[in-house]
């Protein structure tokens, strides 16, 4: 008797250290989520990440505790449970750490924790429910196995429920952090510089932070892409210190109202709009709708600011007349599309960058940058105007550009001898691979590399897209190295219909072992065109 | 047996250099003679924490760095004589004994005297330069202008503050014009406060001139504006005071293009396959050069040692000097104390041999020299002026 119902325990037991390592690894999505139940379900549902391993490891010992059972031997069936226990043992032992491992890790901040407390607390709650239904019916052994079964299934929802219980406090915390957060920059009272656009705002963002804290103050300005109000109370707390005297602030424009309710938080003296576009007409309903959220940037914008617009886009374009301000400056690429107060001319690319003069009020100034393409040049000067109408050297801010860092991998140049690199780790898309492969070809070389493991998350079209690729950039390379599987055929299959020769076609199991092939073959005036550079997300697979 | 020494090594810190620090000391520890001292690493992450405990050994470890996972424990030295060692910040009275504190660090915070003086303050043992050699060896433009007050040659520069620039960019680009031996281009910029090459620039004109500056501001309040003398050639040596005071052997760093980048310093693998950069230890160079005129390795250990008093050291610094191909003289450049990897690989060619152990011996043993002739002075003075 004792016999089963130790067995009964172990399995229990196991199957408690099992949740708590595949909880710990749902978490991750959960924060990735932004704690946002729906969005996590969604993730769920897509990518159908419900319990397998635990599920399957139960199902099979159950059914061999059935067929067991008729079996002389009593001690038989407990043998099997204590079996499958161990099997479930080791499942969990196998599960990754995702404190430690993966690209985004689970961060175990004060949320965090939180959550993962209540998730523990509903699964002592749903197991104790379910072990008392289920051994009430059944056996003991039974109503373990089949309450570890349905529990197993519960695991993926657990998160959900407890972020949704968890929804009434974390507002509360929020909404204290927000008002921290608030007051702190309000003390500290940075002049302050919104950006926004439909596109190029966050590499405005960080070329204007950069280029202001060398050449004019002490800037704060949120890394990467943060334009949200708690992306940006969390930078606020972590990053802003009282030395700051200027803030670069990017604002996002998600429906009608987001900027205005931003620019009640970090109250602008001076914007930046860099394009109203047509994107995310779903979100908005018309081009109108669009302008409108946009326009309420240069409407929190004091008379006496400084309102800087892309000429080259007609939505910023109109802001001008619409919104007067003390100073307002017209940055562009364009002329034929009306006056401009800076823009550049003779733009070059060059194996150390881009070389451009910009043309400001009737002077000109000589720049060069490591970023390249014409959509930098305009975020360049956007940022450049800004700086000099706050004050900054027309010559310093130029000169500050030769050394300015791009904000998220998107086609970067890092010159070097015997090879220079040219690197696009943006996620790859047709549009911006062809844009790179046009770059690598107007940079002086002796010979052109490409380096790729091609575009994923396309759908149904990836092999498509893949193969018509390859034949684009048959004639743009002297070598192509193709990395990793998934794209492999296409790939090649693409660059011997474009005409390139089978030996210049090279295939490569890894980036790593990519990265050796080009050192092996180096020669003077190499130029590698590395696209699409995730090793993380074509490689690592999760499984559930 | 005799108790083994307590030895803190401390290391990484909020600099440009971070990871180098990281590798010097790793390196360093993991040649001390354990049977002698008990090693005991600390760890100041980026943010200025304090860290110890043994994952920090492990040179992986910092890949993903997490202090909490690890079980790392929250340390710190109070500016406390007395206390026997280092503070755990959890528990304020319990203390972790520490014998010795050996700073690793290279470039701010921790090789320019900012340490040393939490040091001399909590009046513990410490190995290297004391605070004023660790100060004016930090600033390169100023240690040569006091160098150049006791005779020795120095490469002539012109230090540029980043306030003054952002007053008057033009004014300053005409000072540089101006100086003595920075009249052409090209030239080289470099932050004053920094070693590892880290934000080196050369300028082949004036727009150039003015983007090296405005790089070099974004890692220095101050540039230094040097001239590129492409006839020149690097000579290294190292100077090492225990209770003797050495010379090292020379060497000449190889560089891949003009100057030494911090790639050609850190992440290229001095030839071996093994991947994993060794430090200062990884550079291509030439150890004691057989057809270097041996007046001119004269010369440098003269100069090196007569720069290693006159500033005061203690421990060890390697001093770099440029040598012109053309009329075979001398400039002292600048020193750093410590060097990357102690310059190891230049006293194990030595000689007499001194191999890395026997180098950390040598340290520890002055540093305990220097804490005993320090604890002798008296200071103390009855209480006078306030008893009237």
């Amino acid at each position: 008797m004792l016999l089963r119902e130790l067995a009964c325990l172990i399995l229990a037991g196991t199957l408690c250290a099992y949740a708590y390592r595949r909880l710990l690894r749902y978490l991750r999505f959960l924060q990735q989520e932004e704690y946002k139940g729906e969005r996590y379900l969604d993730w769920l549902k897509e990518r159908s990440a419900y319990d397998r391993q635990a599920s399957l490891v139960i199902a099979a010992t159950l059914l061999a505790y059935l067929a067991t059972r008729l079996v002389a031997w009593a001690w038989l069936p407990s043998l099997i449970i204590v079996c499958g226990a161990a099997a479930l043992w080791m499942r969990a032992m196998l599960e990754p750490d995702p404190r430690v491992t993966g690209k985004l890790r689970l961060k175990m901040t004060e949320r965090a924790q939180r959550t993962f407390q209540m998730c523990a607390v509903i699964f002592v709650i749903f197991a104790v429910v379910a072990l008392g239904l289920t051994t009430r019916l059944f056996s003991c052994e039974l109503g373990v196995m089949l309450a570890g079964l349905a529990l197993a299934q519960s695991l993926p929802f657990i998160p959900f429920v407890a972020s949704k219980a968890l929804e009434p406090l974390e507002k509360h915390v929020q909404e204290r952090l927000k008002n921290e957060a608030r007051e702190k920059f309000l003390a500290i009272a940075p002049f302050t510089i919104g950006v926004t656009g439909s596109f190029g705002k966050t590499s405005t963002k960080s070329l204007l932070g950069q280029v202001l804290n060398t050449a004019l103050g002490p800037t704060f300005w949120p890394q990467r892409g943060v334009n949200t109000l708690m992306g940006i109370t969390r930078e606020i707390r972590e990053r802003l210190s009282p030395q700051h005297r200027y803030a670069v602030v990017e604002m996002g424009a998600y429906h009608r109202g987001s900027i205005k309710s931003l620019a009640d938080f970090t109250p602008p003296h001076a914007a930046i709009v860099t394009a109203v576009g047509t994107m995310h007409l779903e979100r908005f309903g018309s081009p109108e709708d669009v302008y409108r959220a946009k326009s309420e940037l240069p409407q929190a914008v004091p008379a006496d600011g400084i309102l800087v617009l892309n000429g080259d886009n007609a939505g910023a374009r109109r802001m001008a007349d619409e919104f007067r301000k003390k100073t307002t400056l017209i940055y562009g690429l364009d002329p034929q599309a009306g006056p401009l107060d800076c823009s550049a001319s003779d733009i070059r690319f060059t194996a150390k960058g881009s070389e451009f003069t910009i043309n400001w009020q009737g002077a000109q100034f000589k720049a060069r940058s490591p970023l390249l393409g014409r959509p930098a040049i305009s975020n360049m000067l956007g940022a450049f105007t800004m700086a000099v109408a706050l004050g900054a050297q027309p010559k310093l801010v130029a000169a500050a550009f030769a050394n300015v860092e791009p904000v998220d991998n998107r086609l970067v140049l890092r010159p070097g001898t015997p090879t220079s690199y040219l690197q696009d780790a943006y996620n790859s898309n047709p549009v911006g691979f062809r844009a790179a492969m046009e770059i690598l070809n107007q940079i002086p070389a002796r010979r052109r590399i490409l380096m790729t493991p091609g575009m994923i998350e396309l759908g149904n079209t990836q092999d498509q897209e893949n193969r018509s690729i390859g034949e684009f950039c048959a004639t743009r390379c002297d070598f192509a190295l193709i990395v990793g599987e998934t794209n492999r055929a296409a790939l090649v299959e693409g660059l011997k219909a474009g005409g390139m020769p089978e030996d210049r076609i090279i295939q490569l199991p890894t980036r790593e072992a990519g990265f050796a092939k080009i050192r092996d073959m180096q020669e003077a005036g190499d130029l590698v065109l590395i696209e699409n550079d995730l090793p993380d997300r074509l490689e690592f697979v999760e499984r559930f | 047996m005799r108790q083994r020494l307590k030895v803190a090594v401390l290391f990484g810190g909020r600099s440009v250099e971070h990871e180098i620090s990281v590798i010097s000391a790793l390196q360093m520890i993991s040649a001390m003679d354990t049977l002698r001292y008990d090693p005991i690493p600390v760890y100041i992450d980026l943010s200025g924490k304090w860290f110890t405990g043994k994952p920090l050994l492990q040179r992986s470890f910092y890949r993903n760095f997490d202090a909490a996972a690890a079980g790392l424990e929250n340390v710190t030295l109070l500016p406390q004589p007395g206390l026997g060692g280092l503070s755990r910040t959890s528990a304020p009275n319990s203390i972790l004994p520490v014998d010795v504190f050996f700073p690793l660090f290279h470039g701010r915070f921790g090789e320019d005297g900012c340490i040393q003086g939490l040091f001399e303050l909590a009046e513990v043992p410490y190995v290297g330069c004391g605070v004023l050699a660790s100060a004016v060896a930090m600033s390169k433009q100023r240690c040569k202008t006091l160098l150049a007050g006791v005779g020795l040659p120095v490469l002539p520069g012109c230090l540029v503050e980043k306030p003054d620039v952002l007053r008057d960019l033009d004014a300053q680009l005409a000072r540089v014009a101006a100086s003595p031996w920075l009249e052409q281009f090209p030239l080289f910029v470099k932050p004053n406060n920094s070693g590892s090459s880290v934000g080196i620039g050369k300028a082949a004109n004036r727009e150039e001139l003015a983007a090296t500056l405005a790089n070099v501001f974004v890692y220095d309040v101050e540039a230094l504006v040097e001239p590129c003398l492409s006839d020149m050639f690097e000579v290294n040596v190292s100077v090492l005071a225990g209770r003797a005071k050495r010379v090292s052997v020379v060497e000449i760093p190889v560089a891949t293009a003009g100057a030494l980048t911090y790639e050609d310093k850190y992440l290229r693998s001095g030839g071996k396959k093994s991947g994993e950069s060794q430090g200062m230890a990884s550079l291509t160079r030439v150890i004691d050069p057989a057809d270097l005129d041996p007046g001119i390795k004269n010369t440098i250990t003269d100069y090196a040692r007569r720069a290693f008093d006159a500033l005061g050291c203690r421990g060890v610094a390697r001093f770099d000097f440029m040598v012109s191909k053309a009329d075979g003289r001398i400039y002292l450049n600048e020193l750093n104390s410590p060097p990357g990897s102690m310059a190891f690989y230049l006293w194990e060619k030595s000689a007499p041999r001194l191999l890395y152990t026997e180098l950390v011996d040598c340290l520890i043993e002055d540093a305990l020299d220097r804490a005993g002739w320090r604890a002798s002075v008296k200071w103390e003075m009855e209480f006078r002026a306030l008893k009237q």
